[in-house]
């Protein structure tokens, strides 16, 4: 249907930037919330079409089994504007460092509590990058609730069960350094066509204000 | 004069929406409550606006509610709860008190910063959804599908495993001896004669025997062996644990059980037997197919013998 959408090397230079931006102001929410040091990396950012998630999302995540949480952002402007949906990926052991650190008033974690941090983490992740992002793009952002796509699944059935209506995808790699503690989760931020083409300008227009 | 009454508008809706509707200072101190919150609270709005939340709710979780309003105002960003995890905030009852089957209203939260012109948060905005119908409705699918589980892996008539089901939880069964040690023995059996019963005395005795043949079994068991239905008149059972020695204890019980008490039906006595053949796993190189090839020739050794007996594939002369 669209063409092959790709970013020139100004557009790419410039999206890092305001990436590794936003991945500081994210990583000094994130210390003020959970109290502990935390230290993102620069997210290494590609721009896949959406047949290649499956290859992307196996060369990305080197764990047998994995958890994943979706959650859709939305702009005033429609699906005009920056617009999609958040998969944020955990392999069970980084998750289960990150539950240990996180473990609510030291009680044991069930299920239903393992779930409610995995949404929880999620959403925060998504929040203060993307708010980030959006932000320095002059862009506002809204969001639904996280659900879970899964637990304890093999990486292959996160999309699975999906129907894939997105042409491309945004995928953005972020490690994490907590303390003593090092372990990495993956977004992967799926935009339709429009979205991503509506982002080349912003970026554009951003690059001309520069 | 226009302002107010764009004003009272949006408390009207406020008011007729839905959705509970509240918003907190960062002090927790309530300054919007509407009507759907007076309602299932059974609290006006002079009653608790600008009072600490949770002295007005002691029952709320505090400190968990304060993690989630603390993501609010430090990240500047949305939270949410869903009942699938948390069933709900408020304790409220429902509207399907009857008719529900759950207590309490199920509950799906958003928690939204309010900003100030300086771009602080000033406010937290939280709105409750009545989600009851939802969990209700997912609960009875969660049954439902519980309940084909075990339909798929039962025999109608007999209410014992079906073969698929059994074959697989003894090639399980199998494959954890094969692993980490340990025993497991396998009787076949067969009733004896059956085409004759059915001839004689029609499907439907033939159906009576299956049920009465499959509670004996069920009796004659442990808690542990696994039964099921193998074929229309074999069946098979797995005894985990077990060497060949209680394994032809076992077989010696069911083989008296069967042939002791005719079966009843519409009057009649129907004589019934069967005839055992019985195995036990030896060897990590052993496939459950392999044992259950052992048990069915030894049950052919058992027929060939005379019927109603057992006979251990071991002992079969070679």
């Amino acid at each position: 249907m669209s063409n092959a959408l790709t970013f020139n090397e100004d557009q790419r230079d410039c999206l890092q930037e305001i990436c590794n931006v936003a991945m500081g102001q994210a990583g000094d929410s994130l210390a003020r919330l959970l109290n502990v040091f935390i230290n993102l990396s620069v997210p290494y950012i590609r721009l896949i079409k959406a047949e290649e998630v499956h290859q992307e999302l196996r060369s990305l995540i080197n764990a047998p089994q994995v958890s994943a949480v979706r959650q859709a952002f939305y702009s005033p402007q429609g699906n005009q504007g920056l617009c999609g949906e958040s998969i944020v990926i955990f392999s069970d052991a980084s998750f289960q460092e990150l539950a240990h650190l996180m473990a609510f008033e030291g009680r044991e974690l069930d299920a239903r509590a393992e779930q409610e941090l995995l949404l929880d983490i999620s959403n925060v992740l998504n929040g203060a990058c993307l708010n980030g992002i959006a932000q320095q793009l002059e862009e506002q952002l809204g969001y639904s609730a996280p659900s879970l796509i899964g637990q304890h699944i093999p990486v292959e059935q996160i999309l699975d069960k999906e129907k894939l209506t997105w042409e491309h995808a945004l995928s953005i790699k972020i490690g994490y350094t907590l303390e003593n503690h090092a372990f990495q989760c993956d977004m992967l931020m799926l935009m339709p066509g429009a979205a991503i083409s509506h982002l080349m300008s912003v970026l554009d227009q951003f690059l001309e204000d520069f | 004069m226009a302002a107010p009454a764009a004003l009272s508008l949006l408390d009207r809706v406020i008011d007729r929406v839905d959705t509970g509707i509240l918003i907190v200072d960062p002090e927790m101190r309530i300054q919007l409550w509407n009507q759907f919150m007076v309602t299932h609270s059974q609290r006006s709005a002079e009653e608790v606006l600008g009072k600490n939340l949770f002295d007005c709710f002691p029952e709320l979780p505090q400190r968990w509610f304060e993690r989630k309003l603390n993501g609010v105002l430090i990240l500047k960003n949305q939270a949410f709860t869903s009942w699938q995890q948390r069933p709900f905030l408020f304790r409220f009852s429902h509207n399907r008190q009857v008719t529900g089957g759950v207590e309490h209203m199920y509950q799906d939260c958003t928690l939204t910063p309010i900003f100030d012109d300086a771009g602080e948060v000033a406010y937290v905005c939280i709105s409750i959804k009545d989600v009851t119908e939802v969990g209700i409705y997912e609960t009875r699918l969660k049954q439902a599908l519980a309940q084909l589980e075990v339909a798929s892996h039962t025999d109608g008539l007999t209410q014992l495993f079906n073969r698929s089901h059994w074959e697989e939880r003894f090639r399980q069964e199998v494959a954890r001896v094969q692993r980490y040690g340990g025993k497991v023995t396998l009787l076949m059996f067969d009733l004896d004669h059956f085409k004759k019963i059915n001839d004689t005395w029609g499907h439907q005795a033939g159906d009576e025997v299956l049920r009465c043949v499959s509670s004996r079994l069920r009796r004659a068991l442990r808690n542990v062996d696994v039964a099921g239905r193998y074929g229309g008149e074999e069946f098979c059972v797995f005894l985990p644990s077990t060497e060949l020695a209680g394994g032809e204890y076992v077989a010696e019980r069911i083989r008296k059980t069967m042939a002791r008490t005719p079966v009843e039906h519409e009057g009649r006595s129907i004589s019934i037997s069967v005839s055992l053949g019985i195995t036990e796993f030896r060897d990590p190189g052993q496939s459950h197919e392999q044992l259950i090839k052992e048990a069915d020739a030894a049950l052919y050794f058992a027929k060939e013998n005379g019927r109603n007996r057992f006979a251990c594939f071991q002992q079969l002369p070679r």
